[in-house]
């Protein structure tokens, strides 16, 4: 019996030994939130495979993007490496004012939103990318649903109406046409872009479609903080409110007890840092190129280890 | 005589108020467009009530909604565990026992086409929030039926409950359950039970109600106690339409979890599907949407066999074996494939090689045929938009220009448009269609200024007036309170492009589907080729269909247009044909030794009275038409659909949950009309 037990001990002893040696932290797997597209999905397994390396068990979930903050908030969800905080309604704000979400900072890219347009678009509206161009030829980019104004592809409305509500404001001579899907707006852009036909549309990089088609940006007003109150700013000197969109922060946020039960994995995130030009790259690979996320994102962990072998380290 | 003179010259009236106020009216005036400051700003009071609710019962939701993830978790870990061979067997079983072997193969080749494209752990991830929700929803819906069944009040009181829980679009009912609930499996499950269990509710009451006298008296005479007479003569009497309800409440279920998928927290097939779509990826998305129709058949085919099969007192005379038989071999089938697949690995896991997955090749397909239809496809857009959309919805005042139309709207046009539809107008009073004097006035002023932007103060007066002739007092006031409280809370603009879109959408499905109907009808050859397409148009997501659709005709409402045509359709094909094919024998045979001819027949004896059973088609397609509204959004649409969108994507139950109910109040006013009409015209036949 005696025997029994001691060797009982002894292997309850190792396996917390090993689990010790492994991660800094608990061995109850991460939740990482995997959202619908690749540039996040990219950040995600990037984030999940690091954290591997430190030793930590991780599982991917899949949540969409108003849901995750409410996974999040109540420790269903631990770690979401790439928010946009700018596509996000009221339960965000309130849930990190709460401090059910916490902000461990930027991630490192550089989005970039706004109008974009094809090339081409240049001919038929020399004045581009000048927002006054824009609003002197809005029938160029007139289509029969639209005339006699502008078509313009918001976001689909689940993301948001900040085009909507900049045309409405602002006045201009454009229908907001909500894009409905990512899907939809993308596979509305190939088919305009193989016909060279007229198309405006609200997007964002970093994104692998600008590595494929040969688009430009409008310049709109800039954004300004109290473009809310003082009329000056943005496109009618007498209205506010109507001012280009502020760009957004990419950021990572856990769960509030994350770093209480992860810490070194809370250490590994508080360093990770991914770039415009790593998921331009990647995303070029995955979505153009038709190949393995996981198996791409292998492969550039291996290849960039001088990178993030100090995140790592912290982390153990 | 008096009442009709009276209702024609309250019609007159109407029209000519409609054509005054859009003549003398601005677009600012307020009985034109209701102004945004009446509006009842209910969206703040409604956020405000969740926000409370949750904060004193959230512990409840929150403990039940733990208590759920044990079972779905479990669940979901047996079936991944499960070798496929093991499901395979028994669900090849299953489908022996519930409707022969053909089905049996059905079922085989189903499930070896998910192990084969490489979705099995997806199919059974989504399968198991089925197991689980079906069940509660069953019990749910038993309970409330027997309820409504026993008490005159109850059922007062749930009834009006059912028709909301079944007209509010899926998708409003996703973000209070998330709130409630919070993230995870189980909001799909609870989303599901709650679209699930009114059929359940509703073939519950219809089965205890149609137990015949007869079987109660017998019952009684034999002395049975009343929880007897309850339990061991109503319900197996009743034990069909039970089962009926059970196979509707199953579909329903099936078709929620695809749907909630879109919260995330299951690695399913429907965020699969999603995932593609977001991708435009075509192949990859029909791929995965396949999955789902068959899954979807399978599950039906099955619970529907059960249903319809004949009583089995015969059976009980049988021996053990032979009465199980099908359970006997199914397990015994079911411990050989899991001996066998801890042999054979491939038996365990698909191996990755092996999948077969011909996305690229449909991908370059769809991308050949658009390259070259691009022009066919641009002209139909064209036509239909300048022609039929633009001017419903903004009026041939505005649809008329160089641009469009090729000419300038002038004035001797606009007299010339006013002195046709008049004349015509004038011709058929004059023939004694009265009615159809009156609707080609109407049109004629709408078609003019456009749905969008007629005064919405006639239109609710029109709308009561027809409730008034359809169903009487009731229906008037009915009509009246819900167009009102539509105008109130300031959505009237969307509900009107929502009516907009459907309007056209449900003209054409009927229309066509009807045309479609009558061939399949006389023609067995178009019936057997119908059948499978309408299968999978019901069952597929409709999600899939929608990135064809852009990729054709691009972003709006023409593709939204098609997408709800190619679901709301199916209703149509189905009754039209169901409804000529089952006529009483002796008449059409009368009819045939009378001399008719096959064209007279079709169009003098088998149309009219086949007439109900196509209008409750035509009941059904605008009730598919305005639930597939929402999905249509995603293709990017204006109204009610795109609302309930917004109110899911901002996380605001407010704005949400009242364009679901904006959408349920335009969908119940539709069937009482329809129904209406129809109680109308039986009784005027009989």
């Amino acid at each position: 019996m005696k025997i029994r037990h001691l060797l009982l001990g002894m292997t309850a002893g190792a396996l917390a030994c090993t689990s010790a040696l492994a991660a800094n932290g608990s061995s109850d797997p991460i939740k990482i939130v995997l959202n619908e597209w690749t540039g996040q999905h990219i950040s995600a397994h990037i984030t999940g495979q690091l954290l591997e390396k430190a030793g930590f068990n991780i599982e991917y979930v899949n949540a969409g993007a108003v849901p995750q903050f409410k996974g999040i908030a109540e420790g269903n969800l631990h770690l979401q490496p790439e928010v946009w905080d700018n596509n996000v309604g009221d339960i965000y704000p309130k849930a990190v004012e709460s401090g059910d979400i916490v902000k461990v900072g930027p991630l490192g890219l550089e989005p970039r939103e706004g109008w974009m347009y094809p090339s081409y678009m240049a001919e038929k509206c020399p004045g581009l990318p000048s927002h006054a161009a824009l609003i002197e030829c809005a029938q160029a980019f007139a289509a029969p649903d639209t005339f006699p104004k502008g078509r313009l592809i918001t976001y689909p409305a689940d993301w948001g109406t900040r085009s909507k509500d900049l045309v409405e404001t602002a006045n201009l001579p454009f229908q907001p046409i909500a894009g409905g899907s990512e899907g939809a707006m993308i596979a509305e852009l190939k088919a305009a872009y193989a016909a060279k036909e007229p198309s405006l549309m609200m997007f964002w990089a970093p994104h692998w479609l600008h590595a494929e088609l040969d688009m430009d940006w409008v310049d709109l007003p800039a954004a300004h903080p109290n473009c809310d109150t003082e009329p000056e700013h943005g496109f009618d000197p007498g209205v506010t409110n109507d001012c280009g969109f502020a760009q957004a922060n990419i950021g990572k946020i856990v769960w509030k007890g994350f770093g209480e039960k992860w810490p070194g994995a809370l250490k590994l995130v508080e360093s990770l840092n991914i770039d415009n030009a790593t998921q331009n790259a990647l995303m070029l690979e995955v979505d153009s190129k038709k190949r393995d996320l996981e198996e791409v994102v292998t492969e550039w962990v291996a290849a960039n280890e001088a990178m993030w072998s100090s995140w790592v380290a912290a982390a153990m | 005589m008096g009442a009709e003179t009276g209702q024609r010259l309250l019609w007159v009236v109407l029209i000519g108020l409609l054509l005054m106020t859009q003549l003398l009216g601005e677009r600012g005036d307020w009985f034109i467009a209701y102004p945004e400051g009446w509006v009842v700003p209910l969206t703040p009071i409604l956020n405000g009530a969740m926000d409370w609710f949750i904060q004193w019962t959230g512990w409840f939701f929150r403990g039940l909604s733990d208590t759920l993830a044990v079972p779905v978790s479990g669940v979901q870990q047996f079936l991944q565990w499960l070798p496929w061979p093991v499901v395979m067997v028994l669900t090849a079983a299953a489908s022996w026992a519930a409707a022969g072997w053909k089905l049996a193969l059905f079922s085989t080749l189903a499930l070896l086409y998910m192990v084969v494209v490489g979705y099995w752990p997806e199919s059974m991830n989504s399968l198991s929030l089925v197991i689980l929700s079906v069940p509660l929803a069953v019990a749910v819906g038993f309970v409330f039926g027997v309820w409504g069944f026993r008490s005159g009040r109850a059922e007062k009181i749930i009834m009006p409950m059912l028709d909301m829980l079944q007209t509010i679009p899926a998708f409003a009912y996703l973000l209070p359950i998330l709130l409630l609930f919070g993230f995870g499996p189980v909001v799909g499950l609870i989303a599901s039970i709650l679209f699930a269990f009114p059929p359940m509710v509703r073939n519950t009451m219809l089965g205890l109600r149609r137990v015949s006298a007869e079987v109660i008296e017998s019952g009684l005479m034999s002395g049975a106690t009343p929880r007897q007479l309850f339990w061991q003569v109503r319900i197996p009497s009743a034990s069909h339409q039970l089962l009926l309800g059970a196979n509707q409440t199953t579909m329903a279920a099936v078709s929620m979890v695809i749907i909630a998928s879109i919260i995330g927290g299951t690695a399913d097939i429907g965020w699969e599907v999603l995932l593609r779509i977001r991708k435009a990826q075509f192949g990859e998305s029909i791929l995965a949407g396949i999955v789902i129709a068959l899954l979807a058949m399978v599950i039906d085919r099955i619970t529907y066999g059960f249903a319809g099969e004949d009583d089995r007192e015969s059976a009980a005379e049988e021996g053990f074996l032979r009465r199980h038989r099908y359970l006997v071999i199914g397990a015994g089938a079911a411990v050989l494939a899991f001996l066998l697949s801890n042999v054979v690995p491939a038996f365990r896991e698909w191996p990755r090689d092996w999948v077969i997955y011909p996305a690229d090749a449909m991908n370059q397909w769809l991308e050949n045929f658009i390259l070259n239809w691009s022009d066919v496809i641009g002209a139909l857009k064209t036509v239909a938009f300048y022609y039929i959309m633009l001017p419903v919805r903004v009026g041939l005042v505005d649809t008329i220009s160089p641009y469009s139309w090729g000419f300038e709207f002038t004035q001797p046009m606009r007299l010339g448009y006013a002195a046709l539809v008049m004349a015509l107008g004038a011709w058929a009073w004059f023939r004694g269609r009265v009615r159809l004097a009156l609707a080609i006035l109407f049109m004629g002023v709408l078609l003019y200024f456009g749905l969008t932007k007629l005064s919405w103060l006639v239109l609710v007066a029109m709308a009561s007036a027809l409730g008034f002739q359809l169903g009487g007092r009731k229906l008037a006031t009915g009509t009246l309170l819900a167009l009102l409280s539509l105008v109130l809370v300031g959505v009237w603009p969307q509900a009107m492009l929502s009516v907009y879109l459907c309007g056209i959408a449900v003209i054409i499905s009927f229309i066509v589907g009807g045309l479609i109907g009558i061939t399949a009808s006389e023609v067995p050859m178009v019936s057997r080729v119908v059948r499978p397409i309408n299968d999978t148009l019901q069952t597929m997501p409709l999600f899939v269909i929608l990135i064809p659709f852009v990729m054709l005709f691009k972003i709006g409402e023409f593709s939204a247009l098609l997408a709800v045509v190619a679901y709301a359709i199916v209703p149509s094909i189905r009754y039209t044909e169901h409804g000529l094919r089952n006529l009483p024998a002796d008449v059409i045979e009368a009819s045939t030794s009378m001399g008719c001819t096959r064209w007279q027949l079709l169009t003098q004896v088998k149309l009219p009275l086949a007439l109900p059973v196509i209008m409750l088609g035509l009941n059904q397609t605008i009730m598919y038409a305005i639930a597939m509204l929402v999905i249509a959004a995603l293709v990017g649409t204006n109204g009610l659909g795109q609302q309930v969108y917004i109110g899911l994507g901002d996380g605001d139950f407010g704005v949400g949950i009242i364009a679901g109910i904006g959408m349920a109040i335009i969908a119940m006013v539709a069937d009482r009309f329809t129904q209406g009409w129809n109680a109308k015209r039986q009784a005027a036949y009989s």
